[in-house]
């Protein structure tokens, strides 16, 4: 009877799936085949090459953002996932209280509102706190990158919390565990995947922001995306699809652990 | 009795205003060092609600709630001297049995080797040595069963609390894990509070049972006492099955009444305390249907026209009308290969002295 429902069945789902998929892959694989071009064409293939490759690591400019994009993302999703473990836990491990649909919803603020406006909103105050105090550090990237990815890092904990029993919790506290040796011998340990996956996805995000990192940003701050979107306005070499490619094959690594520590569950 | 719990004035209101609910009021009750206590009552009665407020996770709206002379009305769970086997078991996934077991010690402070001993001696008293370093998903729901007891023995709790433990296990298990249940009782002498929705678990179990009803204890005694002696309809009903018969009283002397039969005969029937019905007035008496003894009609208290029969193995229960058309059911034990009466046929009833006892509506 189920086959009857089978959208596989519908006439024409073959041919939507197929072009859906086309689209969403076809750039990117012409993107990374001409990473490997011997000569500089986009459109021309002149043989296969790792120079582009080799060109990439060479740039002392590219080593400096990449590094750069790695640790604002690795301390903001640190930070992050710090701040969420305690937001999630206020909002499912107490008793139903006024306004709790609004805390959620204030929580994911950035899921809301429209990049842009975040970004010009907090390149006014960046622009304010320098004027007054003249400090003009990675302290600014930190904190926007760490506020962009607390929903990211609040999501997968929460999720990983609901699931959790709270019995649990009950059973510790009854055989005379204080309320935070609970938390650390009962939640902490069940939640991990959960966190896990929260830095993870939050890592992702940092690493893939542009809008935010372009507003905030100071000169000489330049992470790997910003820099890439600054020598776009130069001549494309396939050393851009080198780099892009590297960035991307960094960016699955990272999804794919999200994946599979949100799908194996104790 | 020595008292290890002693609740008064106990009463719980969920939420406020219109939306409150009372889901306890005015319980009054002591339960003695070592015994095997017993809240029995449908979902929804308090039980459960009673032994959360024992076992600290719900705080009681007012009344007083000691264990041991303290009052722990104030206290959390983790100041407790009480222990409580979860509905789920609630056994922590991520640690091995032997984890599960020496948690309570370990927080407790217990220097490592007394927790290793204690839960060696544990794994021992549940017959579970052999999958003390299994997890709880590895092991079957009646393995999970007893390694939520042996976690909540070890640290010799002086109550342990028992919510519907047994409720998740098949017949057969079920069996198995209440005789286990008794045995561990006796053996650890810690008085044991156990929740259940199950009048036969509770009768078999208890030394004593508090019958409760939306919030109130209807009757508090031995299985003895609430089976033969039921305080009203409700508990009547509620334990074992039970025939009601609504008759008229002749005369009344003390605690007896003199009780009209429909077919004329009259029946001595016991009265409880404080009710005293009034010659001419009609009351409501019960009698089990182990009580009455079939008969041939000559000679019999009652007659009565066989409706239907049902063959059990062990007896046959036999649905009958009374000849004012009240009905009536009979259980006969089969002592041997007896014939079953035919629907239709007249059969009489005789019954013992002191078995017919007039309820409370």
């Amino acid at each position: 009877m189920a086959r009857a429902y089978d959208v596989r069945r519908l006439p024409g789902f073959g041919a939507i799936a197929l072009l859906t998929f086309v689209l969403l892959y076809l750039p990117i694989l012409v993107l990374v085949v001409f990473s490997f071009n011997a000569g500089s064409s986009q459109s021309e293939w002149d043989g296969f090459s790792l120079q582009w490759y080799a060109a990439a690591f060479a740039n002392q400019q590219v080593q400096d953002v990449s590094i750069r994009s790695l640790w604002l993302a690795a301390v903001a999703a640190g930070v992050a996932t710090a701040l969420a473990v305690p937001a999630a836990l206020a909002t499912t491990r107490v008793s139903r209280f006024p306004g709790q649909t609004m805390i959620y919803a204030l929580i994911n603020q950035p899921l809301m509102v429209p990049e842009i406006v975040t970004g010009i909103a907090l390149l006014i105050c960046v622009a304010w706190v320098k004027v007054n105090t003249g400090y003009t550090g990675m302290g600014y990237l930190v904190a926007a990158h760490t506020a962009f990815c607390i929903p990211f890092a609040y999501l997968p904990i929460r999720a990983r919390l609901e699931t959790l029993d709270p019995t649990l919790e009950r059973a510790a506290s009854d055989l005379y565990a204080s309320p935070v040796q609970a938390f650390r011998f009962i939640t902490l340990p069940l939640l991990v995947p959960g966190i896990a996956a929260g830095f993870m996805l939050g890592f992702v995000i940092s690493l893939d922001t542009v809008v935010i990192t372009e507003f905030v940003k100071s000169a000489g701050q330049d992470t790997l995306p910003t820099y890439m979107l600054g020598q776009l306005r130069r001549i494309i070499t396939p050393e851009m699809n080198a780099i892009a490619t590297l960035f991307l094959a960094l960016s699955l690594v990272f999804v794919t652990a999200f994946f599979l520590i949100t799908r194996k569950r104790g | 009795m020595t008292p290890e719990i002693e609740i008064t004035g106990l009463s719980k209101v969920f939420g406020q205003g219109a939306a409150a609910f009372r889901a306890l009021t005015d319980i009054d009750l002591t339960v003695g060092t070592g015994e095997f206590f017993t809240l029995l009552g449908p979902s929804g009665c308090g039980k459960t609600t009673l032994l959360r407020m024992i076992a600290g996770f719900e705080a009681p709206t007012t009344g007083s709630l000691r264990i041991n002379g303290d009052e722990v009305a104030g206290k959390g769970p983790n100041a407790r001297p009480v222990n409580t086997v979860f509905q789920n078991y609630a056994l922590f996934p991520h640690m091995t049995v032997a984890q599960n077991i020496g948690f309570g010690l370990k927080m407790l402070g217990r220097p490592r080797a007394e927790v290793d001993t204690t839960v060696a001696e544990m794994l021992r008293l549940v017959r579970m040595e052999a999958m003390a370093g299994r997890k709880p998903s590895e092991i079957s729901g009646g393995q999970q069963q007893r390694v939520a007891l042996a976690r909540a023995l070890a640290p010799r709790p002086r109550v342990l609390l028992l919510d519907e433990p047994l409720s998740a296990l098949d017949l057969k298990l079920r069996k198995e894990m209440q005789s286990e249940l008794k045995r561990l009782q006796s053996e650890t002498g810690i008085t044991f509070v156990f929740v259940t929705h199950d009048q036969e678990e509770a009768l078999t179990m208890s030394d004593r049972i508090a019958v409760m009803s939306a919030g109130r204890i209807l009757q508090l005694g031995t299985p003895h006492d609430i089976y033969h002696a039921p305080a009203d309809r409700f508990v009547a009903d509620f334990i074992g099955d039970t025939n009601f018969l609504t008759l008229p009283v002749i005369a009344v002397s003390g605690a007896r009444a003199t009780l009209t039969l429909p077919g004329g005969q009259t029946a001595e029937a016991i009265l409880p305390d404080g009710v005293a019905p009034t010659p001419g007035q009609s009351v409501t008496a019960i009698l089990r249907p182990e009580q009455a003894i079939l008969t041939e009609p000559p000679g019999a208290t009652l007659t009565a026209t066989v409706r239907s029969a049902v063959f059990f193995g062990t007896d046959t229960h036999l649905h009958l009308t009374l000849g004012d058309g009240q009905p009536f059911v009979l259980r006969r034990q089969n002592t041997g290969d007896l014939p079953v009466p035919e629907p239709g046929s007249i059969v009489g009833l005789t019954l013992g002295p002191g078995v017919l006892r007039v309820v409370r509506d």
